[in-house]
């Protein structure tokens, strides 16, 4: 199996706010630092990475963010000015037809468009080619839309293919259908909670890529997994403790913040273990942050506890065969 | 600051006089739970309340004990309100809204006729889009509440909005839809042959058939000219459907959850939605930490928190000075973890408070230990949401 860092494509899906932008940023960010010149692309959201990177806002145009680490967050209009003028070649006719009244009103209802030219885009930007004929980038990650959305962006290709049997449309989306489905060059990875609904939705999703979209998963995440603090013997003087048990209501403070701990860690990893027997692929866990807020420096540590627990995965892999 | 429990009786209080409560807020904010919340409150108080939910996921229907809801009301049985010890003299419906459905349904209204209609159900593109086309899922959630309202059927209705961030489409939807594919526009895909085109109309066809091929524009030319068949009945009930949305009678609620960038996002909500002339009755966060130990506790010594730690369990009590001193130093880690989380959540709620208007009040469910999946669950929300 191809290592997730050899993938061309690279994308993040997943329940809403389990964590997506985090996992997506952090895996750029170590693809970054291993020197491979990454892209890092948001699909037309209100930009979250200038507060994660420090960085400016990131817009339609590519702004580096970070050494070897670029961002961009494509803007539907603007990739189709782009993608009409790569073809048309000439400004005067593309604004004579694509900034027509009539045809803009149009092209607004044409269902499905917005989340073709977004794709498409990203498409263009994982085989682009320098004049060298090089490649521009050597990792392309996604910051995909949440579950129910992120089907649908992802099935547009297929769509467009089984209605259309001929002409550039088809062939375009025949490339970028041929794409996605090619473990060598692509991984969606899907992000989630160790809770009872994101775990049940991301099983669903996987299906659904694996079944419908014959689309290759990367790994696993379960984000946000408290450390145990306390063993089990421990764990069990806690979940065994009353309400109000303590006269001193600090102490009975003290005693119900760590059960709260040891009962999260009990039902977190109850999912967890749910994840690793249902599932084939590379369960990464990242650990939950206290101490601050989604800044560079928790990404940079996401960044590395990636690293670290892909890596171990590969050798063990490599020592088994 | 108002007590919590200002919030939550003035929030009571305006749950009971409105007939509409639309659930608003990013995904993974706890939004359907909150809406069965909102809903089984109603029908304790006696009311005939129904929460529509978009979420497909089994698990509201798992929460109030049924094994699974569907496009038509389905009534919980008081048997399961019982077994958790409630007695409601109202009554708790649940409806799940399958966007096909609704959206074949809405068809079935509003085509002209037989022909037409077929036309649309038939189509290669409505088959795969029909409840992709911008806002037309959020239309159809809001049409259907509209019906679901005028049938007079309940008292209350608490509708869960799509976990989009688009989450206000469903007001603008119609709207967006009516204007964007108006007679002209179509006019230029649906009859590219006829001859009343201009030469410049036919270059305009020409170019952008160099991008789509002829057949998608044939495609898409049938789709949007079957479709416009429907308009004529979407502009009037749009206008019917918004004036429900901005009348008295309904309420809008803006679910979040305490992070920074959940609460940007509620606080746009509110913004947008007072501009489309909704109001918003209040504002629900979940998952706050609490304050288990506050911050002048923490720096308690280990000694004298091992030692008041005592009567824990016998084996504690049991362990020598040392280890029950590690014990304790354990269990203040712990606590100065949590109070981080704790104070960044204040921060957070104290921040919307600021920027929304003192009138509107704002509730805080606590984050719990265990997941909220059945009508215990439910309860215990709702009684930190109502009865705080």
């Amino acid at each position: 199996m191809t290592s997730l860092y050899d993938r061309r494509m690279v994308l993040f899906s997943g329940k809403g706010g389990v964590g997506k932008t985090t996992l997506a940023s952090a895996f750029a960010l170590s693809c970054a630092r291993k020197g491979q010149r990454t892209l890092l692309i948001e699909l037309n959201v209100k930009d979250r990475l200038n507060a994660i990177f420090g960085s400016v806002e990131v817009g339609p145009e590519i702004v580096e963010i970070e050494q070897n680490l670029f961002a961009v967050n494509i803007s539907p209009r603007v990739a189709m000015e782009e993608y009409g003028l790569m073809k048309l070649r000439v400004k005067v006719v593309y604004k004579a037809v694509f900034e027509n009244r009539v045809v803009q009103s149009f092209l607004r209802v044409v269902p499905g468009l917005n989340d073709l030219l977004m794709l498409g885009k990203s498409h263009f930007h994982a085989v682009e080619v320098d004049g060298a004929g090089k490649y521009v980038w050597d990792k392309v990650v996604i910051d995909a839309p949440a579950t129910g959305h992120g089907i649908f962006f992802l099935k547009i290709p297929s769509v467009i293919t089984s209605i259309l049997e001929s002409g550039p449309m088809f062939s375009d989306a025949k490339k970028i259908e041929e794409f996605l489905r090619d473990p060598s060059l692509t991984a969606v990875n899907l992000v989630t909670l160790p809770e009872e609904m994101p775990v049940n939705e991301t099983l669903e999703l996987r299906q659904t890529l694996v079944d419908e979209l014959k689309m290759p998963i990367g790994m696993i995440v379960a984000n946000s997994v408290y450390e145990p603090v306390f063993d089990e013997e421990e764990s069990a003087w806690l979940l065994d403790a009353e309400v109000e048990q303590f006269e001193d209501t600090q102490t009975q403070g003290f005693v119900d913040a760590a059960k709260f701990r040891a009962q999260r860690v009990e039902m977190q990893s109850e999912y967890v273990e749910k994840l690793e027997n249902t599932l084939s692929e590379t369960l990464v866990r990242v650990p939950y942050y206290f101490t601050e807020r989604f800044d560079f420096q928790t990404i940079a540590k996401i960044a590395d506890e990636i690293d670290a627990q892909l890596g171990e995965e590969s050798g063990s892999q490599r020592s088994a065969g | 600051m108002p007590s919590t429990t200002d919030a939550s009786n003035q929030f009571a209080d305006l749950i009971k006089r409105r007939e509409v409560v639309v659930c608003v807020g990013s995904g993974g904010v706890g939004k359907t739970t909150t809406s069965a919340v909102i809903a089984l409150h109603a029908a304790l108080e006696g009311r005939k309340a129904l929460v529509l939910t978009i979420d497909p996921a089994k698990r509201l229907a798992n929460s109030l004990g049924v094994d699974a809801l569907d496009n038509e009301a389905t009534r919980i049985p008081l048997e399961r309100f019982e077994e958790v010890g409630l007695h409601p003299e109202g009554e708790l419906w649940a409806m799940m809204l399958d966007m096909k459905q609704s959206f074949d349904h809405l068809v079935d209204r509003h085509a002209p006729d037989e022909k037409s209609k077929q036309a649309i159900l038939d189509n290669k593109l409505y088959k795969y889009f029909s409840t992709s086309l911008a806002g037309t899922q959020e239309y159809a959630a809001a049409e259907r509440l509209y019906e679901i309202y005028t049938s007079g059927e309940y008292d209350l209705i608490v509708l869960d909005t799509p976990p989009t961030s688009h989450a206000l489409d469903f007001l603008e939807a119609p709207n967006r839809l009516v204007d964007a594919i108006n007679s002209r526009a179509m006019q230029f895909l649906y009859r590219p042959t006829s001859g009343l085109l201009s030469v410049g109309t036919n270059y305009v066809i020409k170019t952008l058939s160099r991008f789509t091929g002829g057949e998608m524009l044939k495609e898409l030319g049938a789709f949007l000219k079957a479709f416009s068949t429907l308009f004529a009945g979407f502009q009037e009930r749009a206008g019917k459907v918004r004036e429900l949305m901005t009348s008295d009678v309904t309420t809008f609620t803006v679910i979040t959850a305490p992070t920074a960038g959940n609460i940007d996002e509620a606080i746009y909500f509110h913004k947008k939605l007072g501009a489309d002339h909704a109001r918003v009755g209040g504002f629900v966060t979940n998952r706050v930490h609490p304050a288990w130990v506050p911050r002048a506790e923490l720096s308690r010594p280990s000694g004298q928190l091992s030692r008041e730690l005592s009567g824990l369990s016998s084996e504690y009590d049991a362990l020598d000075r040392e280890a029950q001193k590690e014990f304790a130093r354990k269990i203040r880690g712990n606590a100065t973890d949590f109070q981080v989380l704790a104070d960044l959540d204040q921060e957070a709620i104290a921040h919307l408070r600021d920027t929304i208007p003192r009138s509107i009040p704002i509730m805080r469910v606590p984050y719990f230990a265990h997941d909220i999946h059945s009508l215990a669950g439910l309860d215990h929300v709702r009684r930190s949401l109502f009865v705080a």
